[in-house]
């Protein structure tokens, strides 16, 4: 059941997305701020992957970002 | 490499691509300079150590020297590939990294004559980029061909250095130039500084001198048999070679300069014009672009 | 006709420059040699558990396309955790997990295991390459190991661009088994912990009351993720990421440590079970990420969802905002929130006489609670290299749960919140 309404609402967002601005992306040439390295998806791996393991050790839920489980007895 | 401390700015001076080079950084950092200065050497020489036709053993070296075999080439040298295929293409053949080999019998230096006919037609075979196969991973060429990326590398490579430093100048808002030896990039990321005052190569009657320009952003390249001609009876013969023919273009310009968005462009067309000899103005003038012409 | 083909020139041109150019913008940074970034951390919830863990990560690059990333994390882990028991007015006494000897939690006091002192090592490889011109494949391994935990898992991932590399989707898959081995056994779910208040008539007595509370074996679980991604460039200042996952975990999934107290109406503990849960879990996350470029400034926003059929339902908002501060310094700014609703078997106690239902579990992370962290980074430069030192406060607020069925006095506290801090701070060596 849940999973159904999760379902539909990415689709609704994704739909929107690609209905809405037929204009989304940059020319290659206009990378300037993308190219940095604060702009890229996961900028801080590291924080990320000690951020993950804490949460993942203190509450229910983990992943979402990448994957969620395995790995550690320290829940 | 030197780095000197000027009013308002900071300039990075060095030697590569055969070439005086420079950075212009509107700045009082000296750390955003080094740091500056650090990324654009290590870039140029990267690009030089793998595209240099006179190393031994780069890249470049073991494409000419792979005598019909395949050779495994990176998705950079691929790019270099295919952009020189689009400039072939677009000038009908007229650009091609592969008539280097007529600098085998053709100098251009004072008091220098023109090749017999027949050892030009021996060469010819050995001409045209239609003949190397290439694609992603590899690049392949006939024996006794020789490819020279240094038609299009320099100005390549100031848009590299240029992309490369954006983004540690732009947040500081240092507008900056590269200049490698009068192909340059300018960006402009603040307002109050003045334009940069730049010498492009100029012939005017028998004396070399330059022309300033003033530039804040955007990019120029020049093309131009400035130093490199000879004249022969009553005719000038200047180093732009027609891959078809095997001779020099007769009447180009002796310069040109082109102002475009990124150097490349501005080389490529400047480079163009070049090939177009004596129509070469009414060629730039079609295709709307900014430039200087001498003749 | 004369002008018209001209104009084409300079505009193919400006083309093929751009791509070019932009092509290889991708590949910059990518040299043939080692990058090294190391990382320490110390974690500390007071009273409780506290932490030191070291990361260090080499990454080298081959032909400007494949990358090979190693991992290394070690930690040590020492300090006590609540065992799931509810505090009393009265002294409790524990077993061990081990069976070997006993904890006395004093009045009033959330029982809390001190028994917990556990080193980890992890190690993990990860291989990328690209496929053809828009393609790109990641494949990995993973190895942990502590004193009575170990994992091995494998894990692929999948990605194309499209539309000149504004969009990437990607699907990766992944697989862990884990096995878990406590010393002293597993405990058998909602068994009577035994305690030696002197009933026993010897050493051998006990233990053989207290092996017929295990069950032989070590718990296993394997775990299969699916993970789908899509990356967008929304402008020059804006990118999105959308994230759907699903896990689905098999196995012994019961904490073996951790204890339902059973109580009267007057709140008085009787006796202790171990816990008992499901032994399958299936997850559904989804995950969205923007970020944009001020001018002097990154946002980085993120949502997730994430939904069990074992009824968590879990929120989650992160914001972290790096403001750029001179040439190559930032101060970043994070909070966090999060919210999860209770497991369908999550009971704090179980009332004496009542009925048990088929799983149960007092762990107090599986109930209802709003947690939010407040951190601050500031990253700058030693020499050359890049720096982070980053703190941040951790804070939980457990939910009283709607499986209460005894009035419990407040001096009890059986919802206590809990407090953490983590200084990192972690070095880019060049």
């Amino acid at each position: 059941m849940k999973s159904k309404w999760i379902f539909g609402v990415s689709i609704i967002c994704i739909t929107t997305f690609l209905g809405g601005c037929s204009s989304l992306g940059v020319q290659p040439w206009e990378r300037d701020f993308l190219a940095k390295p604060g702009m890229a998806i996961n900028s801080s791996p590291m924080d990320s992957s000690i951020d993950d393991h804490i949460y993942f050790s203190k509450e229910a839920s983990s992943g979402g970002r990448s994957f969620a489980g395995g790995g550690c007895g320290c829940n | 490499m030197q780095i000197t401390q000027h009013r308002n700015y900071f300039k990075i001076a060095f030697n590569a691509m055969a070439s005086p080079c420079e950075i212009l950084l509107f700045s009082d950092s000296h750390n955003l300079v080094k740091v500056v200065a650090k990324i654009a050497i290590d870039e140029t020489k990267r690009f030089e150590n793998k595209f240099s036709r006179y190393l031994y053993n780069n890249l470049c070296w073991q494409i000419n020297r792979s005598e019909g075999k395949k050779v495994k080439i990176d998705l950079e040298t691929f790019n270099l590939l295919e952009y020189a295929n689009n400039l072939y293409q677009m000038s009908e053949k007229l650009f091609d990294i592969t008539a280097g080999v007529l600098n085998k019998i053709w100098h251009f230096k004072k008091d220098a004559h023109p090749p017999s006919q027949s050892s030009i037609d021996e060469l010819l075979p050995f001409i045209g980029f239609h003949q190397i196969d290439y694609a992603k991973k590899y690049f392949c060429m006939p024996k006794g061909m020789q490819v020279d990326f240094g038609g299009i590398g320099k100005e390549y490579i100031v848009d590299r250095v240029a992309q490369l430093i954006t983004p540690i100048c732009e947040p500081e808002e240092v507008s900056f130039l590269v200049n490698f030896g009068g192909d340059l990039v300018a960006k402009n990321f603040n307002s109050l500084h003045p334009a940069w005052h730049v010498g492009v190569e100029n012939i005017e009657s028998h004396r070399c001198s330059e022309k300033l320009i003033n530039i804040s952003q955007g990019a120029v390249a020049t093309s131009g048999s400035t130093k490199r001609f000879f004249d022969y009876q009553g005719q000038r013969y200047a180093h732009i070679l027609n891959p078809i023919t095997g001779k020099p273009v007769m009447g180009a310009p002796r310069s040109v300069s082109v102002f475009a968005g990124n150097c490349s462009l501005a080389g490529g067309m400047s480079s163009l014009a070049q090939l177009q000899g004596k129509n070469a103005e009414i060629f730039l003038k079609n295709a709307e672009v900014e430039y200087l012409c001498y003749w | 006709m004369q002008l018209k083909k001209n104009l084409n020139v300079a505009e193919k041109l400006a083309l093929a420059t751009a791509t070019l150019l932009g092509a290889t913008a991708q590949a910059e940074t990518v040299k043939d040699e080692w990058q090294f970034v190391g990382s320490i951390l110390t974690y500390s919830e007071p009273d409780r558990v506290s932490a030191l863990e070291t990361i260090f990560t080499a990454d080298k690059a081959f032909d400007d396309t494949a990358k090979l990333s190693y991992k290394i994390v070690l930690d040590s882990l020492t300090g006590a955790s609540a065992n799931g028991a509810i505090a009393q007015d009265d002294v409790q006494t524990f077993t061990r997990p081990s069976g070997n000897g006993q904890y006395i939690i004093q009045p009033q006091e959330t029982p809390l295991d001190d028994t917990f002192k556990d080193t980890r090592a992890q190690f993990s490889v990860n291989w990328s390459d690209r496929l053809t011109e828009d393609s790109q494949y990641t494949i990995g391994t993973n190895l942990s190991r502590e004193y009575d935990y170990q994992s091995i898992g494998i894990s692929g991932e999948l990605a194309r661009d499209f539309d000149r590399k504004n969009t990437t989707l990607s699907i990766g898959l992944s697989y862990a088994n884990d096995s878990v081995s406590p010393e002293g056994g597993r405990p058998l779910g909602f068994s009577s912990m035994v305690i030696d208040n002197g009933q026993f008539d010897d050493e051998q007595d006990y233990r053989n009351a207290f092996n017929a509370t295990r069950i032989s074996g070590d718990g296993s679980i394997d775990t299969t993720e699916l993970l789908l991604g899509w990356t967008q460039i929304i402008n020059r200042r804006m990118i999105m990421q959308m994230n759907y996952g699903y896990a689905d975990v098999k196995g012994y999934l019961t904490d073996p440590f951790k204890v339902l107290s059973v109580i009267d109406s007057s709140a008085t503990a009787k006796f202790y079970l171990y816990e008992n849960r499901p032994e399958s879990k299936k997850q559904h996350s989804f995950f969205a990420l923007t970020k944009y470029h001020l001018n002097d400034s990154i946002i980085d926003f993120s949502y997730r969802y994430i939904d069990s059929d074992w009824d968590i339902k879990s929120h989650t908002l992160d914001l972290r905002w790096r403001l750029f501060a001179g040439k190559n310094s930032y101060w970043e700014p994070h909070v966090r929130y999060y919210q999860q609703s209770a497991a369908d078997f999550y009971y704090p106690y179980f009332v004496e006489g009542t009925i048990l239902p088929e799983f149960g579990s007092a762990d107090y992370r599986i109930g209802e609670m709003d947690t939010y962290t407040i951190g601050l980074k500031y990253g700058f430069l030693i020499g050359d290299n890049r720096t982070e030192v980053r703190a941040e406060y951790y804070h939980q607020t457990p939910k009283s749960s709607s499986n209460e069925q005894v009035i419990i006095t407040e001096d009890l506290n059986l919802y206590p919140s809990v407090d953490a801090f983590t200084l990192q701070f972690t070095y880019y060596f060049d």
